[in-house]
């Protein structure tokens, strides 16, 4: 078996240690021998969706995804057609904001993908924090850290989960990141993945299953990834309570 | 106000020698005290130096560029005022001035060079105006606290700006630096490096340059240093590598660090490719400011690298050598800087997440730590508050690590089993406690 993992555009949106997202992604698939190549796109690059399986979009500087957002409107369609198609996506920070209509910035407004019904604006101060949320349909709670200046409102659609500590999408409606079909958006960085094992396992068999009617994964030792994630929720949850 | 100068100098002096033992806080603790009484006190006192001001700024190579130009200003003959502990907020600025004073308020100092943290420039030079600025590079650094890099950019420009009489002495192969130093508008002088000196480079590296900051096209490269350091053109507008005033050649860093620059040649016995730019940086400074470096050579031969970079220590007869990384950029250049080192070699990193080390350390996995899957590495452990996430770093590109969360435990354990040639790496906050281990365990 195999999936192909496109990263879309890591030389405009790199900031918070994406590259730890895709390693992740590719060591747990490689453990279990399933193979898992990684294709960069590049701001002049075509994309080819049909041919991908899990699609990362990652964050960048305001003025970074200004330059992104140009480009975004000519891959529109296409990169629409995929999530429709239940194609899996991890899109975070800037990438999480760049699945919406807009976003609203001091410096005039980026236009989304309108992938999911979803808008941002800014606002200060920045929120900056380690962060801890958890939604049933994972078995352990989901940690990171979080650094926007953007509020996000997703309206009627499902969270990524509920705030236990930290801010959130917008540090009012106590609800972080978005689930719509196959696409997981997320301000959490740290990285995401790898301190969340059950998430990157989660992307891995959406993946499997779409293109191989396949949804079991071999169970991995995952001692330290789930001792890396209990420090934080213990650190910051637990310790409060 | 003049009583309420030395009313200002005393009590600094007083907290500083009260607080000796927790050493750096205790030096900002000293600024802070001192401004609250004389918020002039700074201006004042550095109005009295008699010739000139330097100031050194860059995300990495401050401290080591910084003192390696007070140890050339004093083969000069010249006295000076600096901030040696690397205290280099506002605050920590002002205790330099202050705590050199004398008791009656003068300021006995030829020169003054003084390190400045960059976000802090703004606050500073409203107090003096440096007659230069040694701009070292810009890399991405701690985005929790600085945020974007676009962001300390615009601060350095507009202190730049607050000093249009202040020449920068800029690292001409760093696009970012060099952008800056040539909008602001100030007169500048670069240093470089035009050769290539290493063939490949790591396809991985995050470079923050690769787009010009002028028009936004794509950068083209001849070739890369490390990072985005290296030498660089834009195809779509004017902006490209200045000439270079101050450039070396001939690199060769097969027995220490050996170069020429202005037709001397230039031998220095520490490591690190990283450092062949912060001599050279001081070397510029110095040589634009008009001294002639006749004793450079004796400089670097007695000067000794310290405040945990590259700082050597001797355990039980083992080598230990510390050294700070703080950001991708600096830990990529220091596992550079371990591999230079052929023999079989101990590592332990010691990762925190104070909120002067960054509470985000997602940075950990834009450092290129798969170079440690080398056969002279004999182990890895992992330390500090966020030891966790490290060894889960180094599992993901398959190496084992030891996990031992107390750092003095750590180096015990090392030193009690391992080969006898230890490098420790450590981020910021991690530093000064690791260091004060380290010299304690050498004494005894």
């Amino acid at each position: 078996m195999k999936i192909k993992i496109g990263h879309l555009y890591p030389d405009l949106l790199n900031l918070y240690g994406d590259r730890g997202n895709i390693q992740c992604m590719k060591k747990r698939c490689e453990w279990r021998g399933i193979e898992a190549q990684v294709q960069e796109f590049h701001i002049s690059d075509q994309v080819d969706f049909s041919d991908l399986d899990i699609v990362l979009l990652g964050g960048g500087s305001d003025r970074e995804q200004m330059l992104v957002c140009e480009k975004l409107k000519t891959i529109r369609e296409d990169f629409n057609e995929y999530v429709v198609d239940n194609g899996v996506v991890i899109a975070v920070c800037g990438g999480f904001q760049l699945l919406g209509h807009y976003y609203d910035t001091e410096n005039g407004r980026i236009e989304g993908l309108s992938l999911v019904d979803l808008y941002t604006e800014q606002e200060s101060p920045r929120l900056i924090s380690n962060i801890v949320i958890e939604n049933d349909a994972f078995e352990y709670p989901i940690v990171g850290f979080e650094n926007h200046g953007g509020r996000t409102y997703i309206g009627e659609n499902q969270p990524l989960g509920k705030v236990l500590f930290g801010h959130g999408n917008n540090g009012k409606d106590g609800v972080e990141g978005v689930l719509y079909k196959n696409v997981v958006g997320t301000y959490l960085h740290g990285p995401l993945l790898p301190k969340n094992p059950h998430v990157c396992d989660y992307l891995i068999r959406h993946a499997l299953e779409r293109r191989y009617g396949r949804s079991e994964l071999e169970p991995l030792d995952d001692a330290q990834e789930l001792e890396a994630n209990r420090y934080i929720v213990e650190r910051f949850v637990k310790q409060r309570g | 106000m003049r009583v309420r100068r030395l009313i200002a100098i005393w009590a600094a002096k007083l907290v500083s020698t009260g607080c000796k033992l927790s050493g750096r806080q205790g030096v900002t603790f000293a600024g802070k005290i001192a401004l609250k009484i004389d918020p002039k006190i700074l201006g004042d006192l550095a109005s009295q130096v008699r010739e000139k001001i330097f100031v050194v700024c860059g995300t990495n190579g401050k401290t080591t560029t910084n003192n390696l130009l007070c140890a050339a200003v004093e083969s000069e003959g010249k006295k000076l005022v600096c901030n040696h502990t690397g205290s280099n907020m506002l605050a920590g600025v002002a205790a330099a001035f202050v705590l050199a004073a004398k008791n009656n308020g003068k300021l006995d100092a030829d020169y003054a060079c003084i390190e400045i943290d960059e976000a802090s420039t703004l606050r500073t030079f409203p107090h003096f105006k440096p007659d230069f600025m040694v701009l070292t590079n810009l890399f991405r650094d701690q985005l929790d606290r600085y945020g974007e890099i676009d962001t300390t950019m615009d601060m350095l420009k507009r202190a730049m700006q607050m000093a249009p009489d202040m020449t920068v002495i800029v690292n001409g192969d760093d696009a970012l630096s060099s952008y800056l130093a040539m909008e602001s508008h100030n007169p500048y002088k670069t240093y470089g490096i035009t050769e290539q000196v290493f063939e490949s480079h790591s396809e991985h590296e995050i470079r923050e340059g690769r787009f010009c900051k002028k028009c936004g096209a794509r950068l083209e490269y001849e070739f890369y240093h490390y990072s985005q350091i290296g030498k660089y053109d834009c195809p779509n507008c004017d902006f490209t590598r200045p000439p270079i005033d101050f450039e070396a050649s001939a690199i060769d860093m097969t027995d220490g660090l050996q170069f020429d620059v202005e037709g001397r040649h230039i031998a220095a016995n520490y490591r690190g490719f990283y450092n062949i730019y912060n001599i050279l940086a001081a070397y510029s400074a110095a040589r634009t400011a008009g001294m002639k470096l006749e004793n450079f050579d004796q400089v670097l031969q007695s000067f000794h690298p310290q405040n945990g970079r590259m700082e050597h220590f001797e355990i039980n007869g083992t080598e230990v050598l510390l050294n700070l990384a703080k950001n991708p950029a600096g830990f990529n250049q220091n596992i550079s800087a371990v591999m230079e080192d052929e023999k079989e070699k101990d590592i332990i990193i010691v990762i925190n997440d104070n909120a002067q080390d960054g509470t985000d350390i997602s940075w950990l996995w834009d450092v290129d730590f798969d170079r440690f899957s080398d056969p002279s590495i004999r182990s890895v452990t992992v330390s500090g508050i966020r030891c966790e996430d490290m060894r889960l770093r180094m599992k993901y590109v398959d190496i084992e690590s030891e996990l031992i969360a107390d750092v003095k435990s750590a180096i015990e354990a090392r030193i009690g089993d391992g080969c006898k040639n230890l490098y420790v790496l450590v981020n910021y906050t991690a530093l000064f406690s690791t260091r004060n281990l380290l010299a304690e365990m050498q004494k005894k």
